[in-house]
């Protein structure tokens, strides 16, 4: 009832709405975490023709990060800028910021294309994202927890490229506990997963559109196939042979020799490569703090 | 209008009719007619610095309404400025800086939308106080996005700010047993020189960012010290209203003034461990230690330079 009221008073739909900007219906939301493969399925969707890229807005970090962990307790607060009370409200501003930013950033999208948004970082406030913009598609992409967190626990290392990446932003990368302290940081990262794929996991079971889980190790092991599910599954048209030409494009074995190993950004791509990288404590860890979800994602994969 | 009949009546508006009946007076074009922005007057600054006195005798006038901490400028704030990592708001982030427009326009609706919904007794004339002393971070975007509306920084020493803060957080205290109940334990008597040290860099950010948006905002607005307020609250409260322009009754505000004043708080609810402590200018000197001062001082030191030249330890003859 706000949320028409505040429709009717402002008198304006964002640009994206009922003025030829980007549909709602027409943006497909990528969650569940990092280093779980959502640049490559994302950098094979965007090549398609009528498809475009939205690299990692944080959208979901913005407004996720303050709902659930920095005033998770205000919720039921009247004062609270994203209180209970006021819901309908604040998520018809969340749908315009995405809407307006969309149409701004994409003009290219309006009408007829679709706008992958590539946000496994912003996956915390993906249950508030997909209530805000309920027609839009959505695909949860996941992966075995503990090759997660030991790509992260590589990716954070001295000399490695999040130490280039934050070179080019200006900042010199800060001591990480994956170098002084690697149980710690394979704790915390267990944890972030647990954040971020539960999350994902809850914003895709309340999610009535169109809809798809889609396993990293599935991806690897066909990719072809698996990419083909994911357009039927969110009744998107793709042309085939288009798709094959871009599956084969951004394949592993495509990736120049010199991107790829330990300390890069393509690392292994190596399903159960956990077994190699992680000491049996880490993986007990991650066993533990992840459990459920590696239970429920994983049910034939989990060693305990 | 007491608060309490303030809120009765708030709730049966709210119940009662619909936002576009009750909307009145647009400020920009296309503008929903609403809270008139020029009519929301912020209270920056950081937390424990008697923000809520200073709301409290503001909203207790008639037509003022008092938005107790919304967040507004932590949610904008801290992603802005703090939670990107070494990334850079380019095209792609959501509040990527080409594409300021499209989102400061979202950030005001926000805060419009917010204000009518909740506080439809202001629309078309009163004042509504938005005490945001915890979302200072965020107050240089607040301010551009609603550079009609006008502001208070509020600003005490940094060192009785440390002090308040580490008393309020110490084991059975006010704002511990509630930050229990929320599952959150971090408490200054683990280690009271590093919560000395994370209060005193919180501070720094947040009072630097206020600054920031005060130097550039062009509206009306107003500096005000705790210890001022606290020395001739009546006056400095004339003060206030004469630089914000807003008209006053003087009779009125001195009632406010003294109905809120210390000695009218309850002996029972002051003291430590309670939200009103002491309220005395300079009693850090009897609550933290040499090497806590110190600590507070190092970090602190441009910013007690600036608005506190006479007052730094190391100073003193």
């Amino acid at each position: 009832m706000i949320r028409d009221a505040w429709r009717k008073i402002k008198g304006a739909s964002p640009v994206g709405e009922g003025t030829g900007g980007v549909k709602p219906e027409n943006l497909v939301w990528m969650f569940g975490t990092a280093r779980t493969g959502s640049s490559w399925l994302s950098a094979i969707m965007g090549e398609i023709q009528g498809y475009s890229r939205w690299h990692e807005p944080l959208v979901g970090h913005l407004f996720g990060n303050l709902y659930y962990v920095r005033a998770g307790h205000r919720g039921e607060d009247e004062h609270f800028i994203l209180g209970a009370r006021y819901r309908e409200l604040w998520l018809e501003m969340v749908r315009r910021f995405v809407l307006d930013s969309a149409a701004a950033r994409f003009p290219e999208v309006a009408g007829v294309r679709y706008l992958i948004i590539k946000e496994p970082q912003g996956s915390m406030g993906a249950p508030l994202l997909m209530e805000a913009l309920p027609e839009s598609r959505m695909i949860l992409l996941v992966r075995d927890p503990r090759d997660v967190v030991a790509s992260n626990l590589d990716a954070h290392k001295k000399g490695t490229w999040t130490t280039d990446l934050m070179k080019k932003g200006g900042k010199e990368k800060p001591p990480s506990l994956a170098e002084s302290r690697p149980d710690d940081f394979v704790k915390g990262q267990a944890r972030r997963y647990v954040r971020d794929v539960g999350n994902a996991k809850l914003a895709y079971e309340a999610h009535k559109g169109l809809k798809v889980l889609v396993r990293y190790e599935d991806l690897r092991a066909d990719t072809l196939n698996t990419m083909k599910r994911i357009y039927s599954a969110l009744q998107m048209p793709v042309d085939e042979s288009e798709l094959a030409r871009s599956v084969e494009k951004h394949s592993w074995e495509n990736i120049p020799e010199e991107e790829k190993g330990q300390g890069k950004f393509h690392r292994k791509a190596k399903p159960g490569a956990w077994r190699e990288d992680l000491t049996p404590e880490q993986a007990e860890i991650i066993e533990g703090v992840a459990g459920p979800l590696l239970r429920e994602l994983y049910p034939v994969r989990s060693t305990a | 209008m007491t608060p309490r009949f303030k809120r009765a009546w708030r709730r049966v508006v709210t119940k009662g009719k619909s936002l576009r009946s009750r909307a009145r007076g647009p400020s920009r074009a296309g503008e929903p007619r609403g809270v008139a922005p020029e009519n929301i007057v912020w209270i920056f600054g950081t937390g424990r610095s008697g923000s809520t006195w200073l709301g409290s005798m503001m909203e207790d006038l008639d037509g003022y309404a008092m938005w107790n901490e919304p967040l507004v400028g932590n949610l904008f704030g801290n992603f802005y400025y703090f939670r990107v990592g070494g990334r850079k708001l380019g095209k792609h982030s959501i509040l990527g800086e080409p594409y300021k427009e499209t989102w400061l326009g979202p950030m005001r609706d926000l805060v419009l939308g917010g204000a009518a919904a909740r506080f439809p007794e202001i629309i078309g004339g009163g004042y509504l106080i938005i005490k945001e002393p915890n979302g200072s971070i965020g107050s240089p975007l607040l301010m551009e996005a609603l550079p009609e509306s006008r502001m208070i920084f509020l600003i005490r020493d940094p060192r009785d700010v440390v002090a308040s803060s580490m008393d309020a957080r110490s084991e059975g205290s006010w704002l511990s047993e509630r930050r229990e109940d929320q599952g959150r334990t971090s408490k200054p008597d683990r280690n009271p020189n590093a919560y000395a040290r994370m209060r005193a860099n919180s501070y720094v950010q947040q009072i630097e960012k206020t600054r920031q948006a005060y130097r550039a905002h062009r509206g009306r607005k107003v500096m005000v010290r705790y210890e001022d307020l606290r020395a001739d609250t009546l006056n400095t409260m004339k003060r206030i209203y004469s630089a914000l322009k807003i008209p006053v009754d003087e009779a009125e505000l001195a009632r406010s003034v003294e109905k809120h004043s210390w000695e009218n708080v309850p002996e029972e609810e002051k003291g430590e461990g309670k939200k009103r402590r002491k309220a005395k200018p300079g009693a850090w000197r009897e609550d933290l230690t040499p090497r806590q001062i110190e600590i507070v001082e190092d970090i602190t030191a441009p910013l007690l330079s600036e608005f506190y030249p006479l007052a730094t330890t190391r100073d003193a003859p």
